[in-house]
């Protein structure tokens, strides 16, 4: 595992996200709003995984969302 | 194992970031002069309510929600004492079934109100035993016939104006013996015609419980806050193509344990579990989303964490959709997230260690989860405008012994 190498990972992919620059009209944005293009899921469903996983391993928290809690979680 | 219930207010916390995207797109579309037919028949809309006598702030249900999740887990774990061995791991076998609801109602044209109501019911978790009636209580060995615990969480969105949104939520968590605070706000800004959208957001999270020794003797309270910070951008890169990056910090400090978890000790007993009393996270997350031309999706996700008690993690996960027809769409999930343990896990501690832990959740682990799920969308006549179906089934294992079933069921009405 390279934490290093990740980050540089994420970073680039980061720029790469912030330099789409050309806009995308306002009639050609149809896709985007099928609720299978959804970039993260539905909110309850996202809810209950996310419980699953920040009771179950190490690594809650952090991004935006809440940590520790529950009386098993650290 | 009773889980926190608290995440799902945040995952209702208004609408996700893409949506927003084409949200404050749409309203900008509509604010423009070149819309002006759509402007004249949106005062059309307000002549109409004026004459109703709807009052601009009366709120209107937007959708009700329902989810529904069955988890039957099997394994085994240091922490736990329920084996057949004195300092052996012990049985982690649960079931849990978790009902949510989630409520979005507008009020007038600018303000969206999100409340979400999860509960956990659990057949597995020390705590029940506290209220035993048991003296000193057996919240270890008895471990446990159920336990209940459930959260009231809800999020005020209010549109500053055509490209800026801001934020504010609230919630409490209750289960015994724990209470749970918190509250947060944020915002986001769109630029370039809606295809940028930027967010910032803070949450604090207050727990309160009592604290046990490892045989079940209470010893007054505890407890612990924490705070998280986190910035994110989601671009539009093509008229297919959404990308979103988030960066968060979360600070932890108080006691950061159960209190109760106790770690085998090489002199032939059990110790308690010792912990640092501060925590500080970080956690790097990258989405996308690609539309398919044979009418399907895929989105992409990453995650890289990282903690100063020495846990890093690194979370993949990918989806596939595929649409069938208009109403129904299929998907599949396949995750794997690979952690290092923190510094002082350890199954064997020495009796003189500051630091010590055996929870198999803090253990170098690996962790896959595969699943599917299957989406119907029916349009229906006024006054609703859509029933929604969905159901799911995910196979979560890892390699320290933990393994579990999911099942999943939604149902909702949208107006």
């Amino acid at each position: 595992m390279k934490p290093r190498l990740s980050v540089a990972a994420f970073a680039a992919l980061a720029c790469t996200s912030l330099t789409g620059c050309a806009t995308v009209p306002q009639n050609r944005r149809a896709l985007l709003a099928d609720p299978m293009m959804g970039v993260t899921d539905e909110p309850l469903d996202a809810a209950r995984r996310q419980k699953l996983y920040d009771t179950r391993e190490g690594a809650a928290g952090g991004d935006g969302t809440t940590a520790g809690g529950g009386c098993d979680c650290q | 194992m009773p889980m926190d219930g608290r995440e799902a207010s945040d995952g209702g916390r208004g609408l996700h970031a893409w949506r927003r995207v084409a949200l404050v797109a749409t309203w900008m579309a509509a604010a423009s002069p070149a819309h002006a037919q759509d402007t004249g028949a949106a005062a059309a809309s307000r002549n109409d309510a004026a004459i109703l006598g709807q009052s601009p702030t009366s709120l209107r249900i937007e959708s009700v929600t329902t989810r529904i999740t069955s988890f039957n887990q099997f394994g085994f774990g240091y922490q736990s004492k329920a084996g057949p061995l004195p300092f052996g791991p012990g049985s982690e076998r649960a079931i849990i079934l978790e009902p949510q609801l989630q409520v979005v109602a507008l009020q007038g044209d600018r303000f969206r109100h999100v409340v979400t109501l999860p509960v956990d019911i659990v057949t597995a978790a020390s705590p029940d035993a506290i209220d035993s009636g048991q003296r000193p209580p057996d919240v270890v060995s008895a471990a446990s016939r159920n336990n209940v615990a459930g959260t009231l969480g809800w999020s005020g969105t209010y549109r500053v104006d055509p490209a800026s949104d801001l934020t504010m939520s609230a919630g409490l968590h209750v289960e015994e013996p724990f209470r749970s605070w918190h509250g947060g706000i944020s915002g986001s800004h769109a630029f370039a015609g809606g295809d940028t959208l930027v967010s910032a957001s803070l949450l604090e999270v207050y727990d309160w419980f009592d604290r046990f020794d490892i045989v079940g003797h209470r010893e007054g309270r505890a407890n612990r806050s924490s705070e998280t910070a986190s910035v994110g951008v989601t671009q539009v890169l093509t008229p297919g193509t959404v990308v979103s990056a988030n960066y968060g910090l979360t600070v932890q400090t108080g006691e950061l344990g159960n209190t109760w978890n106790s770690v085998p000790l090489w002199i032939g007993e059990r110790g308690a579990e010792l912990l640092p009393s501060e925590r500080v996270r970080h956690a790097f997350v990258a989405r996308a989303s690609q539309f398919l031309p044979w009418n399907g999706a895929l989105r992409l996700y990453y995650r890289l964490y990282l903690d100063d008690w020495g846990l890093a993690a690194h979370s993949v996960e990918g989806q596939i959709m595929q649409r069938i027809s208009r109403s129904l769409y299929v998907g599949a999930l396949y995750r794997l997230h690979t952690q290092t343990g923190v510094t002082f896990f350890t199954p064997l501690a020495g009796p003189e260690d500051t630091l010590r832990t055996a929870d198999s959740d803090l253990q170098r682990l690996d962790s896959q989860t595969i699943g599917g799920k299957v989406v119907l969308d029916v349009p229906v006549d006024a006054p609703m405008r859509m029933l929604h179906f969905e159901v799911g089934y995910e196979r979560y294992f890892r390699t320290n012994n933990l393994s579990m079933d999911i099942v999943t069921w939604e149902t909702g009405y949208r107006f």
